[in-house]
């Protein structure tokens, strides 16, 4: 699957900052918007990509921590690279407690922002992958009927056939049967592999 | 005329008698010697004997004189002679002559008693002049002395106003730090992320110059920023003398909120501003005035810390007052002052706040009475409090 070509948002009230960071990051061949407060990002309709966020965390109206917790309310998850005057401790804890990706002084080193956007933009890559990945096995995983979730359970527990049918009161047979058509629907490629998948479905489900 | 006699003369009453008697003495002699050349001119001789006895001795000595020369008339010259007896035939001639010496004792005395009270009120009067020239001389001189004394006294209070204001000012610069920080911090942010950028644009495989130069431009305006927060700050901590120049009241509106803008978005706080244009600049310390406007301006942020149930917004406004003056004000929808509060705002050491030292509204208005204005508060009803100035304006040339 192709993915579109990853975008950086840059949000911060002064307009020099911004179009310089804008520059900046245009320079090395990244897709970038520039927006003038927390507001205006949040009204603007954003395209569907592999996407990092440049916030200053002091704007008039709604601060960068602002915009951050709405995000996350709205589960919007979007890797934050936060920019601060005078990176106190407490505000950056809470920011990097909240999810922040990185959390730089101004004046940033040019480098450094470079970098961090790389960094944010791979993992927020990383993440959509794994979310389609996750929605896809999701998606076999739902088509599974109810019986052969119920061998799907048994089988990812370690059971042999011969156990899972005493379990559930039918032959071995039948468990074999099942257990094809859950290999089957979930392309599994094996024992190891539907587990993995299984475990995927788990972690995200406890994220949630 | 009693009175008058106590002081007719400062001779001593035996001198004055004693010449009464001499002087009647004499007329008799002379009477006597030319007796015979001349008739009876004794008469004359007496006459001159009193008049002289009343001018020179005064009243009592004049009637001793008019007695004595009386008697001795009529023992030596009325007949018969060497006797006091009085034949009729000479009594209208004696009783003229008595009644003559009265009249003119009288009137010499009389005379000599206008004269002397005149003289009296003369110098009763000179004294009382020279007195009071004295007291006059004193008052002045003390007069001049205090004039240059106060003088000596303004001339210290100005420095020492002036250097007030100036601490008053360093002080207030200090608990804007963080924003001054952030004023230049900010400019310098866009400096490098701008050079970085040029860099990057430069170093690629075909150089983009137009990026390149777009970028250098803006790192070039950041530091011209940077370098103008800078300029800002310094001319608020120098130690200038107050200077009296026309200043345009909106530029030093601009540039304390400039200065206090960072500490305004710490607090959330929006300032609004509603500055009226062609406004005629007033004469002034720009400095100054900027640090009283500065002044009003982080008092109304604080004021509106505690303010949760409405936006915080602090207005400023600049319009005419007349045709002659400008009136500043600042609004804030704060807690308000109480009446108490209020009549002590102006009150040197008076704060409210934990960290205040209750020196900037004293200074700030006694530098806006140094310009000629009028700097005052007022409760906007539950909801904050108004700070207003008048200044007034610059002679002649608008803006």
């Amino acid at each position: 699957m192709k993915e579109p070509a990853p975008i950086v948002f840059v949000i911060d009230d002064d307009r020099m900052v911004r179009e310089g960071i804008q520059s900046l990051i245009r320079s090395v061949g990244l897709r970038v918007e520039t927006f003038a407060s927390a507001q205006d990002f949040l009204a603007a309709k954003r395209p569907d990509a592999p996407a990092c966020l440049v916030l200053d965390v002091r704007m008039p109206g709604l601060s960068g921590l602002d915009l951050q917790h709405k995000l996350s309310e709205e589960k919007l998850s979007i890797p934050i690279i936060f920019i601060t005057g005078h990176g106190d401790i407490p505000m950056s804890v809470r920011a990097m407690k909240d999810g922040a990706h990185e959390f730089l002084t101004k004046p940033v080193r040019g480098q450094d922002l470079l970098d961090a956007v790389q960094k944010a933009i791979a993992s927020d890559t990383a993440v959509r992958k794994e979310r389609v990945e996750l929605s896809e096995i999701r998606a076999r995983f739902d088509s599974l009927t109810p019986r052969e979730k119920e061998v799907l359970v048994l089988v990812v527990a370690g059971l042999l056939n011969k156990q899972i049918a005493d379990r559930l009161g039918t032959s071995e047979l039948t468990v074999k049967t099942h257990r094809a058509h859950v290999m089957e629907k979930t392309q599994a490629d094996s024992l190891a592999h539907l587990v993995r998948m299984s475990e995927q479905l788990k972690t995200a489900a406890l994220r949630k | 005329m009693r009175n008058a006699h106590a002081t007719a003369s400062n001779l001593h009453p035996l001198i004055r008698y004693g010449l009464a008697l001499v002087l009647v003495a004499a007329a008799l002699t002379l009477s006597l010697i030319l007796q015979v050349p001349f008739g009876n001119p004794f008469w004359f001789f007496f006459a001159i004997a009193v008049i002289a006895s009343t001018w020179y001795g005064g009243w009592g000595p004049g009637w001793l004189a008019v007695g004595i020369s009386t008697l001795l008339v009529l023992y030596y010259f009325i007949p018969p002679n060497h006797s006091f007896q009085l034949n009729l035939r000479d009594v209208p001639f004696f009783v003229t002559f008595v009644l003559c010496q009265t009249i003119a004792n009288w009137l010499i005395s009389w005379r000599r008693e206008t004269e002397d009270s005149l003289r009296r009120a003369r110098d009763e009067l000179e004294d009382k002049v020279a007195e009071r020239t004295a007291q006059l001389k004193n008052t002045n001189q003390a007069l001049v002395d205090q004039i240059a004394e106060q003088k000596r006294t303004e001339e210290a209070l100005q420095v020492a106003r002036t250097e007030l204001a100036r601490v008053a000012r360093i002080t207030t610069i200090g608990g804007l730090t963080a924003s001054i920080a952030h004023e230049v911090n900010q400019p310098l942010a866009a400096v490098i992320a701008n050079a970085d950028a040029c860099v990057v644009w430069l170093s690629h495989q075909t150089p983009n110059l137009a990026e390149a130069r777009a970028a250098a431009e803006r790192a070039i305006q950041g530091a011209t920023r940077a370098s103008d927060v800078i300029v800002r700050i310094r001319s608020l901590i120098s130690k200038a003398a107050p200077e009296r120049a026309p200043v345009r009241i909106n530029e030093a509106i601009d540039d304390a909120a400039a200065l206090a803008s960072d500490q305004a978005l710490k607090s959330n706080v929006v300032v609004a501003m509603e500055l009226a244009s062609n406004l005629p600049f007033v004469l002034g310390d720009r400095v100054q005035l900027q640090q009283v406007i500065l002044n009003l301006l982080t008092n109304g942020i604080e004021a509106m810390s505690g303010v949760e149930d409405r936006p915080r917004r602090l207005l400023v406004r600049s319009e005419m007052q007349g045709a002659r003056q400008i009136r500043v004000s600042v609004q804030d929808c704060g807690v308000g002052v109480n009446a108490q509060t209020m009549a002590r705002l102006f009150e040197p050491f008076f704060t409210t706040r934990p960290k205040g030292i209750g020196m900037g509204l004293p200074i700030s208005r006694s530098i806006i009475e140094a310009h000629g204005g009028k700097l005052w508060a007022e409760s906007d009803g539950e909801h904050g409090s108004i700070f207003q100035l008048i200044l007034p304006v610059g002679d002649g040339t608008e803006q």
